[in-house]
C-alpha cells in the first residue's frame, strides 16, 4: 500500500537539529518506497540557499545532502513563495532548480492532496 | 579489536568498522574485505571508490537504492543494478561496501 | 480509526510530549486505536529510565510506560536520534563500548522506517513538538 506523504520542513538548516533530522526522515521514507514530497516553508527555505559553509561550524553541509535527493527518488520538491519573499530570497539564490514555487492557494491544494503530513 | 595490516594494528569495532576512518588505505580495505570473505577484484575497487565519491559529494553514506542509482549514473545501466552489486558484496551491498570503503558506520539500521 | 503519534519534544522542558500523552489517552477513550508511538528528535528523552522527577510533580516517564502496557501500544525510539543523545539499550551499549545503558522498559530502539511504516498503516499520523 502506497500513501502520499508530505514532509514539511520549517526550520533553518543550522542552529538546531530539526532540519537535519527532517531530512533524515525524508531519506528513510524514500527507502521504504513511499511517495514522498518535500515542502520548504518559513525558515526552512534558508536550507535551500547556495554557498553554505557549514564546515566552519563543524556541521554537515545541507546543500550536499539536498543534492542527493534525486538518488533517493525524491523528486517532488515544493517551496512556499511567501516564505521566500518575506526573507528576500530570490530564485537565483536557490540551489534546487527543479523545485516548484507555490502560492498560498497552491499550498492548501497540496496539503489537501496528502494522506499524511509530517511536520518538522 | 584489531586488524593487522603491514605489521600495524588497526583498531576496528565489534562489527568490523574502522574506529578511525581517516586511517583508511587500500591495504586496510583488503583486510576488512577478507574478514567478510570477499577477495577484492577490479570490479570491487570500482564500487569502493564510487562509494567514497558519493560520500565526498553528498556527505552521507548511500542507502541501497541510492547506491544503485548513483552506480547507474556513473558506471552505466549494466552495472547500476541491485543484482550486479549483490554479486560483488553479498548479502547487503550498501552496508558492506561502505564498511570496506572506510565510510562512517551508519547510525541506524536502515 | 487508527492513529500513530510522532513525539518530537522532550518530556520536561516543553509541554508538547505531555500533550501527546493526553492526546493518546483521549484517542483511546473515544474507542480509537493507537498503532505506534514513535519518539524522534528530543522526544527520545522520554525513554530514559534514569529520570527522577520530584514526587509532587508529573512523572511522564511512568505515564508513557503504563499507557503502553495497559493498551499494548508500541513505544519505538529512533535509534539514530537516541545514539546521538545518549539513550542506549544493552545491545547498543555493548556495540559502542559504553559502561551503562538507560533505555526504560517498554521502549524499543528502531529505525526511522518505523515512523514511515506507522504512517502507512494508520489513518492519522499526528506530530507533537516543533
Amino acid at each position: 500500500m502506497q500513501k502520499k506523504i508530505l514532509l514539511i520542513s520549517r526550520h533553518a538548516p543550522y542552529g538546531s537539529s530539526t532540519a537535519k533530522e527532517a531530512l533524515d526522515a525524508a531519506l528513510a521514507a524514500a527507502v521504504y518506497e513511499q511517495s514522498l514530497s518535500l515542502l520548504f516553508m518559513d525558515d526552512g527555505v534558508f536550507q535551500l540557499l547556495k554557498d553554505q559553509q557549514a564546515q566552519q561550524i563543524n556541521q554537515k553541509n545541507f546543500s550536499s545532502i539536498l543534492a542527493a535527493l534525486p538518488f533517493y527518488d525524491i523528486e517532488n520538491i515544493y517551496i512556499h513563495q511567501e516564505s521566500l519573499k518575506k526573507r528576500i530570497i530570490e530564485n537565483k539564490d536557490l540551489l534546487i532548480e527543479h523545485a516548484a514555487i507555490l502560492t498560498n492557494e497552491q499550498i492548501s491544494t497540496l496539503l489537501n492532496d496528502q494522506d499524511h503530513i509530517l511536520s518538522f | 579489536m584489531f586488524l593487522v595490516v603491514n605489521n600495524k594494528q588497526i583498531a576496528i569495532d565489534g562489527d568490523g568498522y574502522l574506529i578511525d576512518t581517516q586511517q583508511w588505505t587500500p591495504e586496510i580495505a583488503t583486510a576488512i574485505a577478507a574478514q567478510e570473505n570477499i577477495q577484492i577484484s577490479d570490479a570491487h575497487w570500482e564500487i569502493i571508490y564510487l562509494l567514497q565519491d558519493f560520500y565526498r559529494e553528498f556527505e552521507i553514506s548511500p542507502a541501497m537504492r541510492a547506491l544503485v542509482k548513483y552506480t547507474e549514473k556513473k558506471l552505466g545501466a549494466h552495472k547500476g543494478k541491485s543484482i550486479y552489486l549483490l554479486q560483488l558484496f553479498p548479502p547487503s551491498p550498501a552496508k558492506l561496501a561502505s564498511k570496506i570503503a572506510g565510510l562512517p558506520r551508519p547510525a541506524n539500521c536502515l | 480509526m487508527i492513529f500513530s503519534i510522532n513525539v518530537q519534544s522532550p518530556p520536561y522542558s516543553t509541554q508538547a510530549s505531555y500533550t501527546a500523552y493526553r492526546f493518546c489517552k483521549a484517542v483511546l477513550a473515544q474507542g480509537h486505536q493507537v498503532h505506534r508511538i514513535f519518539f524522534y528528535q528530543d522526544g527520545i528523552y522520554c525513554a530514559t529510565r534514569l529520570a527522577a522527577p520530584p514526587q509532587d510533580e508529573l512523572n511522564l516517564y511512568d505515564k508513557w510506560q503504563n499507557l503502553a502496557k495497559e493498551n499494548e501500544i508500541e513505544l519505538v525510539v529512533c535509534i539514530a536520534a537516541a545514539l546521538r543523545r545518549g539513550i542506549l539499550n544493552l545491545e547498543e551499549s555493548i556495540r559502542y563500548q559504553k559502561d551503562a545503558h538507560n533505555l526504560a522498559e517498554g521502549f524499543t530502539l528502531g529505525g526511522l522506517g518505523q515512523l514511515i511504516e506507522a504512517a502507512v498503516n494508520s489513518d492519522r499520523m499526528v506530530t507533537f513538538g516543533n
